[in-house]
This record gives structure tokens, sequence and C-alpha cells, in this order.
């Protein structure tokens, strides 16, 4: 039984915290992120955290396909009110945590009015999970904007290539704006060594702080891992697939430094 | 942010590639050495037009949003504005401001030159040593000379750490020398013509034990110490802290924070109170540029009756100051102030 299944099993809920709300962001596309979410996902799942996974990228949803599942239910589905938001949970087999699927394609979702999402994230923040994932699209669009300012932490994801720290360091850049004290991280991503990617750290962590005057904490390193792209091609998350290689240990290292902090 | 890389056969080189693209607002986010020469990261931050109004309303800010700068003052307020000791005052009464500064304050060059004296620089905490330590170096490098950089400083946790930073981005090496000895053996790694630079941990100069150390390091070194002081501070705080570093030696004063602060009196009233030579002024948190010559056409704008026409930079004439003026300056002290 899921948690989900287990929460909906009984009529009354009990009061619990808010879930911990954790998005995860890159301005570019391509860099890892949706790979990244549901790992951390399922590193966050087995360290104990009941998880859900939700796909906040409104037009190009794919964390389904990458998990390779076929959902009865979508984001599309609640939005057209058709079920509820819980209807639309479905568990993830064998990986420990839940996910709220969207749906490629759907030009209804990413053109939701303001008003919509509104009521999507009111509805997301009385799920009854100890951590909320937000894996949010490429890009800086209003609903993307929007979320990354409503999470308690934003994880931006970013090679060291120079399009992907632009790109990163513009998402950084209106997090500041809308979140005075807002918790930003960085998560360096297809890493050649520790080494490039604290320089690739260090590179951005400047830019912050000379340009916007805050600082960028590291929440790791993921060093590049040929095991990643064969667990996606076999749409089987990696902690499953190949629990002890390095990209594994890493994420799981990331997971542990984000509860270490915050959660109860 | 505009990001792009130079790749070139020495850091000068990258550097003078990022200043003429990029201009001198530039910032040096990292440097790699490769097989053959360095790889620099530049950036810059262009100012964003308004942003449209929000699709959503953005969450009230967390804590009160400082206010933008006011500009900064000369004009109207006039030299009362600046808090300057009654007896300067009168000093600086007459027509010409730039003239009268002159006359009543020395100002100089930093003693820094390729086969002199090493430079120490020494003050309170959280003057601003460390960063003027990173603009020096980065003059010298830019100019093509590589300085020893030494840090003294093994009291602040992350100090040593902070000017490291600093010197991995500009290639060049850093010692860490915490006592008179070390510092002595450090400086014996010196190479001909290699000019010095000291940052010192910063002082309570009103505790004998505390001046009594640096002493010790200054005398070690064989150094020539500069007082580095923030401006913006009580006029009587700024003068006293100036006369306590004097068992010191030192003869120049460094004033940094210049953009922060709106009042010069307590600058000037330390300068002339422990008769400093004033040399340069740090404005702004970028280690690629930001230190200017304290000169008296720059002072006279900054605090005189009007900010006027804007003024071409005279050459700059030492007047009234002891400093031995070199026949034939090295290069590095016509760099220092070029």
């Amino acid at each position: 039984m899921t948690v989900m299944e287990h929460a909906l099993s009984h009529d009354a809920r009990p009061a619990r915290a808010p879930a911990r709300r954790i998005a995860i962001a890159s301005g570019k596309g391509g860099v890892g992120k949706t790979w990244f979410a549901i790992t951390l996902a399922q590193a966050l799942a087995a360290d104990g955290a009941t998880t859900l996974l939700f796909d906040g990228d409104l037009g190009l949803a794919n964390v389904d396909i990458q998990l390779g599942l076929t959902p009865k239910h979508d984001l599309a589905g609640v939005l057209a009110g058709r079920i509820a938001l819980e209807g639309a949970i479905a568990p993830v087999p064998d990986a420990g945590f839940d996910v709220l699927p969207g749906r490629s394609g759907s030009g209804s979702l990413a053109a939701m009015p303001p008003g919509q999402i509104e009521t999507l994230l009111g509805a997301l923040a009385r799920v009854p999970y100890g951590v909320l994932l937000l894996d949010l699209g490429a890009g800086l669009d209003a609903h993307t904007r929007r979320m990354a300012a409503w999470a308690d932490t934003l994880l931006t994801v970013a090679t060291d290539e120079p399009t992907s720290l632009t790109d990163a360091y513009a998402v950084l850049k209106l997090f500041a704006a809308d979140r005075a004290n807002g918790d930003a991280r960085l998560v360096v991503n297809q890493a050649a060594s520790q080494s490039a990617g604290r320089r690739t750290h260090e590179t951005l962590a400047r830019a912050c702080r000379t340009f916007l005057g805050r600082d960028l904490p590291l929440a790791g390193i993921v060093r590049r891992d040929e095991h990643v792209r064969e667990a996606i091609r076999r749409q089987t998350p990696l902690l499953t697939r190949h629990p002890t290689c390095h990209a594994a240990t890493e994420v799981r290292a990331i997971a542990r430094g984000l509860t270490n902090l915050h959660l109860p | 942010m505009r990001l792009k890389l130079y790749r070139a056969a020495s850091v000068a080189e990258a550097m003078a590639l990022v200043r003429a693209e990029l201009g001198p607002d530039a910032l040096i986010l990292s440097t790699r050495r490769l097989a053959q020469g360095v790889e620099l990261t530049a950036a810059l931050d262009q100012a964003d037009p308004p942003e449209p109004e929000p699709a959503f309303a953005p969450e009230p800010p967390e804590a009160p949003v400082a206010p933008p700068p006011k500009p900064l003052p000369g004009g109207p307020q006039g030299l009362g504005f600046h808090g300057l000791p009654a007896s300067l005052a009168a000093r600086l009464a007459g027509p010409d401001l730039a003239q009268s500064l002159r006359a009543a304050l020395r100002f100089g060059m930093l003693p820094l030159v390729r086969d002199g004296p090493p430079l120490l620089l020494a003050g309170m905490p959280g003057a601003g040593k460390t960063l003027s330590v990173a603009r020096l170096a980065t003059r010298l490098v830019m100019a093509g000379i590589s300085p020893l950089v030494i840090t003294a400083d093994g009291r602040r946790a992350g100090a040593a750490e902070e000017l490291a930073a600093y010197t991995r981005l500009l290639g060049v090496g850093l010692v860490v020398a915490c006592t008179p000895a070390t510092l002595a053996r450090a400086l014996a790694q010196r190479q001909p013509d290699m000019p010095v630079l000291i940052d010192t941990a910063g002082i309570n100069p009103f505790a004998e034990a505390e001046l009594a150390d640096l002493r010790a390091m200054a005398s070690a070194a064989k150094a020539a110490s500069v007082l580095v002081m923030p401006a913006g501070q009580d006029l009587g705080e700024a003068t006293e802290q100036a006369e306590a570093f004097a068992p010191l030696g030192a003869r120049h004063l460094l004033a940094t924070r210049l953009d922060l602060a709106r009042r010069l009196g307590s600058i000037l009233g330390a300068a002339a109170a422990a008769d400093l030579i004033l040399t340069e002024a740090g404005i702004g948190t970028g280690a690629t540029d930001g230190l200017t010559p304290l000169t008296p056409e720059f002072l006279a704008e900054r605090i005189g009756p009007s900010p006027g026409p804007p003024k071409i930079p005279a050459p700059w004439i030492p007047a009234q100051t002891t400093v031995p003026l070199r026949k034939t300056p090295s290069p590095v002290t016509n760099w220092i102030r070029g």
C-alpha cells in the first residue's frame, strides 16, 4: 500500500505538517533535470520520506515516460475537473514514491490562466506527503517562475556548459527577485570529476555573489555516468537498475544533505 | 548575464581581452590553466529594463529591501556636510578647493615597487585589507607583473581561503605565513624584481599586545606599512585609530568603501591628524578594478560645493610629501599611478 492509498483509506486524514516543497529547475533543457528529480525522489523515499513527484513541466511533461508508466489519469484530467488531484496520483512500482503525471503536448496546461495555477498550488499544498518535489520545465515562463517561488527550496541543475551556466543564473536571478531570502542551491550534473564540479559551482556562485549579492550553496555534484543513460533508455529508475553506480551514490548523498537539514 | 570564455597565452592577455570586449565592469568567474596558456570565464550582468506586470503577485520580500543608493554627495551640501575637523575645514576655505587640499593634506603613491620593501596592509577588522590586496595584485598581473602575495591572517576563519580565491583567478602564488619567522622564510622565496603584498589580520590598535604582534611581523618583513581605513566612520574614532596605529610606522593611508560612505570627513581628518599620505580609494566590490588614485582633484569633486564641469585629470604631482621621488620611476610605480 502506498502512502497515498494509505491516506485515502481513511476518511478523516490526520492533521500533519505541510510537505516540504523542493522545486527542481535548470533554465536550459537537456541537463538531466527530470532524471535528477526522479532519482532524488527515489533516494528521499529510500531514506524514509513520503515523497510525491509532481511533473511541473506543463507543456512537455515526461516524468511518466522516463519511468515507463502508463498513467490512467494525469494533471490534464485534474484541471478539466474530471478527477480530484488525489485521484491522479499514481505509485511508481518498486520505487517507493508516488507521482502526479503531467501530459506532454497539452496546450491547455501550458496556457493555464494565473488563477488556475494558484488553485493547483493550493491543492498541492494539502497533499499528505513529507516531501513534494516539483520537476519544473525548461525555460522561464510565468508558471515555472511561480512554482519556483512557491517552493521552500530551489535546486538548480546545471552542467559546466556556458549555456547551462547562463540559463541557471537566469533562474537564480528571478528567484532572488521573487524571494528575498529564498533557499536556492546548486546541483552540478554530468561533471567530469568532483574537482571540475566544484569549479562549476565556484563559477556560478561567484556570479551570484557579485551580481545578486546572494550565496549559492552547493547541494552536490553528480559525475557523468554511462549507467544513467542506460537506465533512462530502459525506462527504469537508476536506483532500481544500478543502485551502486557513482551517480546513484552521489544523488543519495544530495538527498541526505537535504533531509539532514530540514526534515523532522 | 553575458558569459564568455577567453583563451590566451597568459592571464594578463586574457584579462586584456575581457576588458576590451566586456569593459571594466566584467567579472572574472574562473581561471583554468591549459596545456598552452589559460582559459578565463568572464561575465557581465546587464541592467534589466523594468519588468512588465508580473502574471502573479510576487511574495512580499521577507526582509526590508535596502533603498536605492542616494546620489553621492558633493553637490549642494558642500564642505559642512562632510564633518571635517574645524581646523582642516578652515584650511580648505580658499577659492580653489583642489589647491587647498593639496596644501593642507599629503598625497602620494603607494610605495609599491618591484625591488622595494614588501607592502604590508594593516587595519582594523573589516577595513578591506584583503580586497585591497586582491585589487593591487590584479593590477600588477594585468600589467604583466606577477607579485608574491602573502597572508599573515591566521585568526579569521577562511581569511586565507578568501584571498586564495582571488590569487587562483590571477594565477599567482599565495603563501600563508602567520609568525615573524615564517614570514621571513616566505620572503626568502621572493624572486628578484618581484613586488610583494602582505595581507594581515585585522587588529585592535588600542590593544598593545595585538599592535606589538603586528609590529613584529612588519619588522620581520622589513615592510612598508599602509593603513587601510574605511570611509564613513565617526571622525573621533577614525582619528584615534589612525593615531593608535602610529607605532606601526605606517606613512600611507588607503581609504576603502568610498562608494558606500557619503561623508569623507573622517578619512581626511584621520590623515591630517596622523600625518598620513593619502594614496588610493577603494570603490566598489569587484576585484578587476576598483582602486582610484586619491588625488586633490578627485577629492575636490567629491566634497566641493558644486559638481561643476567634469575635470580633465591633471598629471599627478606629489606635493609636500616626504616620499623620496625616484629619478626614474620603475615600471611598476609608473603603472600603479597610470
